[in-house]
């Protein structure tokens, strides 16, 4: 692992079972969509790329032949493999592994999905395209991540409330980005769903095990923080705040 | 109980699914990888690396992998 995978891995690691009982990771309208998109694609193999607490494979794996379930934590995929058996799913493969150079062949999938992974990849392009070369032609990527607004000001307030609270974030990409850069990998974008997600500060903050200082300098930023920007964000008294979300649906 | 799910005591590096390993390769060089069943290992012999399975979890890292002696 690089420096920054190996900052990943240690914020992850710990707090594996955080992802696994998450609420925000576990539902969502997001995770709603994907599952129908997939409904009737009984043979298909699927990615699910930086699986984290594995909420993906978990609600794919009935309706497909098999996930495979990568993460570039181990104790996240211990916590993955053990939840899966007890839920009785046989059809999870879990491997370790970079986003940004995959250990598969071409071809090999008919889905690549990535949920809440990609704002942590140091190479963005990189992984988009080694996702590229994963899915088979004519194969499907359902990319859901939490997006910039892309205006500039609330972008920058947005990753550096980001950064505080988890050293190992590198950037939520705006649509404008994500569609860029898939372009860029080969992509062809088929459609674009945004979102809202409200996030409670307190159960955020301590997913993450941000340390009490990082926390109070989120609060100071927010309290500092243009009309405009406390608009966009809904930003309430306890500092729980909303932040956009997307899914990116390309084909290869 | 005396009874024991005979799935439960399979050791974990049974559940290693052969088609799955099929479409595993070497994350470096692409290329396919050998599977040591006894020493847990995937073996890319173009990277010259054997990569461990610990847990029934193929570790794709090149950096956690063990260098191969010529």
């Amino acid at each position: 692992m690089n420096r920054h995978e190996s900052l990943v891995a240690r914020q992850f690691g710990p707090r594996a079972a955080a992802y696994v009982e998450s609420e925000v990771h576990a539902r969502g309208a997001d995770l709603d969509e994907a599952v129908e998109r997939l409904r009737g694609e009984s043979q298909a193999r699927v990615l699910d790329l930086g699986c984290g607490g594995g909420h993906v494979s978990f609600n794919l794996a009935p309706l497909v032949r098999e996930v495979v379930a990568y993460d570039l934590s181990s104790e996240m995929l211990a916590a993955v493999a053990q939840a899966a058996s007890g839920r009785g799913l046989e059809n999870i493969a879990t491997r370790q592994g970079s986003a940004e150079v995959l250990p598969f062949e071409d071809a090999s999938f008919e889905f690549v999905v990535s949920r809440y992974s990609a704002h942590h990849w140091h190479g963005f392009g990189q992984a988009l395209g080694e996702a590229y070369r994963v899915l088979r032609p004519g194969g499907t990527a359902l990319f859901m991540d939490a997006v910039s607004p892309g205006a500039t000001l609330p972008d920058t307030f947005l990753q550096a409330i980001e950064l505080l609270r988890d050293p190992s974030h590198i950037r939520d990409y705006s649509v404008g980005e994500w569609t860029h850069g898939l372009e860029a990998a080969g992509f062809t974008i088929r459609g674009v769903t945004k979102r809202r997600v409200r996030l409670d500060f307190k159960s955020w903050v301590a997913r993450m095990n941000t340390p009490p200082l990082h926390a109070e300098a989120i609060r100071s930023l927010q309290a500092q923080m243009p009309e405009d920007v406390v608009r966009h964000f809904e930003i309430e008294p306890d500092g729980s705040f909303t932040i956009d979300t997307a899914t990116i649906e390309a084909g290869s | 109980m005396t009874d024991k799910d005979p799935k439960q005591t399979e050791p974990e590096t049974s559940r290693i699914d052969p088609r799955l390993l099929e479409i595993l390769v070497c994350p470096l060089t692409k290329t396919t990888l050998e599977y040591d069943a006894k020493q847990q290992e995937l073996i890319s012999r173009a990277a010259k690396l054997a990569y461990p399975i610990r847990d029934g979890i193929p570790i794709m890292l090149p950096e956690e992998a063990r260098p191969l002696e010529d």
